[in-house]
C-alpha cells in the first residue's frame, strides 16, 4: 500500500510506517534478487579479471538501497515489534503468549516437566 | 492329463453343436422349401410369380420327407412367401430387419471356466500403492473381437447426426458484457452458502486455500523438461568465447546450474542469457585489457 498520487485518505492495512517500509524493502529485495546474485557471482571470483570485478562493484552499489536483503527485519506481524519475534509464528513474544494462553495457538501447551 | 480331457470334452461339445446346427439348418431349409409349394397356390391368388425352380425343389423335398407331404409343401411355400415380402420391403423402404443384423453375427459360446476368468479379470480388487484399483488394461475394442467394427454392411440403425448444431454454435458472436454479467449473476445465485464443514472445505479446495489430499508434492509445478535439458547446458554456451577466463567462469556457472533442482529450464537459460548480455556490454572494457 504505497501512497498514491490522488488525494484520498491513506489508510493501509499495516500497523505502522516502519512495517510499511519493511514491506517495501521485501518487495524490492524480491525484484532485484536475481540481479544481485549474478553481479555478486562476478564479484566474488578469482577467475575473472579484477577490472571487471571493480565495475561490478560499482554496479551493485548503484542498485537501490532497499533492494538488499540485509535491510529486512523480521518484525511481528501483528504489532510490528522488531525484537522478540519467533520466526515460526512471525509473532512477538507478547502476542504469542496472549494467544497461547487463550488456547488459540494450535499445538501449543504450557510447559511443565 | 487334465488338459487333454478338457480339450476332448470341448471337441465333443463342438461336434454335438455342429450336428445340432446342421440339423436346424436342414429343417429350416426344408421349411423354406415347403413354403414355396404353398406359395404357388397363394401366388396364383395374389398374382406374384415365384421362381418355378424353387417350387419344383420344394415339391421334391416334400416328397422325400416321411412327414405329411401336403403340409410340408404348404409350410415351405409360406416361408418362401415371407422371404419375398421382406425383400420387397427392403427394396422399397429400408426397414431394419433383425435377421440381417444377426445373420452376420456368430454366437460365441464360452465354457463356464472361460466366463469365470473373464469376469474375474474385469473386476479386480487389487489395490495399487495409492489405494486405487488396478483396472485391467483394455486393448482397443476393434482388436478384441475378431471382427473389426468398420467392416460389414451398413445396418442403417442410427441416422447421421446433423451438422447444423455445430454451425449454429459457430455463428454466435463473442459473449457481450451483458452475457458475462448474466453468467456471474447466475453463478452467484446458484452458489449457496455451505451447509456443513465438508462443503466449506470443498469450496476452499476449489479456491485454492486448502490443498488437495493426498498431498501432491508437485502441485503447481509443471516441469515438462527432460533431465538432459537440465544437465547438459553446454549448447547454450555457443555464444561465448571458447578460451579465456570468461569461458572458465561460464563453465563453472553451468556446472552449478546443472546441480540445481529448484530452477526450471527456462530460468536457467535466462540466467545464462543475462551473463551473455552483461559480457556483451562490457566487451569494450574487456578489449582494453
Amino acid at each position: 500500500v504505497l501512497p498514491s498520487p490522488f488525494t484520498r485518505q491513506v489508510r493501509g492495512r499495516y500497523v505502522d510506517w516502519r512495517m510499511l517500509r519493511d514491506v517495501k524493502r521485501r518487495r524490492l529485495a524480491y525484484e532485484y534478487a536475481d540481479e544481485r546474485l549474478r553481479i555478486n557471482a562476478i564479484r566474488k571470483n578469482t577467475i575473472l579479471p579484477k577490472e571487471l570485478q571493480e565495475v561490478a562493484d560499482k554496479e551493485i552499489a548503484n542498485l537501490p538501497r532497499d533492494s538488499c536483503p540485509v535491510r529486512i527485519r523480521n518484525r511481528c506481524v501483528l504489532t510490528s515489534r522488531p525484537r522478540g519475534v519467533k520466526r515460526r509464528w512471525r509473532l512477538s513474544r507478547i502476542v504469542f503468549r496472549h494467544f497461547a494462553d487463550h488456547a488459540e495457538m494450535s499445538g501449543i501447551q504450557r510447559a511443565m516437566w | 492329463m487334465k488338459v487333454e480331457v478338457s480339450y476332448r470334452k470341448k471337441l465333443q461339445q463342438l461336434k454335438t453343436r455342429e450336428i445340432k446346427k446342421q440339423a436346424k439348418n436342414k429343417l429350416e431349409g426344408l421349411d423354406s422349401e415347403g413354403a414355396t409349394l404353398q406359395r404357388t397356390t397363394e401366388d396364383i391368388q395374389r398374382g406374384k410369380p415365384l421362381n418355378p425352380e424353387l417350387v419344383e425343389a420344394a415339391s421334391a423335398v416334400a416328397s422325400s420327407l416321411p412327414l405329411n407331404k401336403k403340409q410340408t409343401e404348404s409350410e415351405l411355400l409360406a416361408q418362401l412367401r415371407r422371404h419375398e415380402e421382406t425383400t420387397d420391403k427392403q427394396k422399397k423402404g429400408g426397414t431394419v430387419n433383425l435377421r440381417n443384423v444377426i445373420s452376420e453375427m456368430a454366437v460365441q459360446r464360452q465354457s463356464p471356466s472361460q466366463r469365470g476368468v473373464r469376469l474375474s479379470s474385469r473386476i479386480s480388487l487389487e489395490l495399487d500403492e495409492d489405494g486405487q484399483r488396478i483396472k485391467p488394461e483394455r486393448s482397443p475394442e476393434s482388436s478384441d473381437s475378431r471382427r473389426s467394427l468398420r467392416v460389414g454392411r451398413r445396418l442403417n440403425i442410427f441416422t447421421k447426426a446433423s451438422t447444423e448444431t455445430e454451425d449454429a454454435l459457430e455463428t454466435v458472436s463473442s459473449p457481450t458484457i451483458w452475457d458475462l454479467e448474466f453468467a456471474k449473476e447466475i453463478a452467484a445465485m446458484t452458489a449457496q452458502p455451505p451447509r456443513n464443514g465438508f462443503e466449506e472445505m470443498i469450496q476452499w479446495t476449489k479456491e485454492g486455500i486448502l490443498w488437495e489430499f493426498p498431498i501432491d508434492n508437485e502441485a503447481g509445478m509443471e516441469d515438462d523438461a527432460e533431465f538432459h535439458e537440465h544437465i547438459f547446458l553446454e549448447k547454450h554456451l555457443e555464444d561465448f568465447p571458447k578460451q579465456g577466463p570468461i569461458r572458465h567462469f561460464m563453465e563453472l556457472v553451468i556446472c552449478g546450474l546443472s546441480k540445481n533442482p529448484y530452477l526450471t529450464v527456462k530460468q536457467k537459460i535466462e540466467h545464462i542469457e543475462w551473463f551473455h548480455k552483461y559480457f556483451e556490454e562490457k566487451k569494450e572494457l574487456l578489449q582494453e585489457m
